[in-house]
């Protein structure tokens, strides 16, 4: 008999998309201030501030919606979260001549509680937990 | 800024924390008592608003301004947002999510207290 799948926005899933909904807000308005008032100083890692803060926002929306399109939608924008905090941990870790000002994913998150390295851990485990089978 | 009124803001964001996991942990849905913290919370984190905005307007400068007003909206609004979306499906995990608001509006305004450095 197969499972059909649950949903992701439901039970201790609201607590997670609570989480990640402050980090889209949180991400967005700091590459917002970053961008609109000192972009010269470092627009690589400020339009990565801005990358983080729209992976957040199609996370959160992912996680919320119903259906498989929003399902797509989470697995993906989890997926680039991941990708994205090792691979900015790793190179800020490795040189931080290229980054002269943090980033959500600057030191894998140091700067927000290792949070943001840890979410996407979390994030992949709720979207295979809640999976139909 | 005012420093007593923060203490007093950031002792109620911890109480409403606690409050909010202890009915995730007691498996009851967040209820009226839920609203009624966070409507004191709410009302706190205004009245610093307001002082703030108005001593901000009148002159107080401060070395990053937009990123203080910026601060000081969020610390109002995330409590509303996220007490709207615990409420909205009755179970343990309303706490949580109250909780979760609670300590993200106690970064902002830990962040709003390091961010009042006025005439720097």
């Amino acid at each position: 008999m197969p499972e059909p799948a649950r949903a992701t926005a439901s039970g201790p899933g609201r607590v997670l998309i609570a989480v990640y909904g402050v980090f889209a807000l949180s991400a967005t308005a700091r590459a917002g201030v970053q961008i609109a008032t000192r972009f010269g100083e470092a627009p690589v890692a400020y339009l990565l501030s801005a990358l983080a803060g729209v992976v957040y926002i199609l996370a959160t929306i992912g996680l919320a919606g119903r259906g498989p399109g929003a399902r797509r939608l989470a697995w993906g924008a989890v997926l680039f979260e991941l990708v994205g905090v090792l691979a900015v941990g790793t190179l800020t870790v490795l040189d931080t001549g290229d980054f002269p000002d943090d980033t959500v994913w600057s030191g894998y998150g140091r700067g927000y509680g290792f949070i943001p390295l840890v979410l996407p851990l979390i994030g992949l485990w709720w979207l295979r937990h809640t999976r139909g089978r | 800024m005012i420093g007593a009124l923060v203490v007093v803001v950031l002792v109620a964001l911890v109480a409403l924390a606690i409050y909010g996991l202890v009915i995730t942990v007691l498996n009851r849905p967040a209820d009226v008592w839920t609203k009624r913290a966070v409507g004191v919370a709410v009302a706190l984190l205004a009245v610093q608003a307001v002082i703030a905005a108005v001593r901000v307007f009148s002159g107080t400068s401060l070395p990053e301004t937009s990123t203080f007003l910026i601060y000081l909206v969020v610390s109002v609004c995330v409590l509303p947002i996220a007490t709207q979306f615990a409420t909205a499906e009755p179970n343990r995990w309303g706490g949580a999510v109250v909780a979760v608001g609670a300590v993200a509006t106690a970064v902002a305004v830990w962040r709003l207290q390091g961010l009042w450095v006025p005439g720097a």
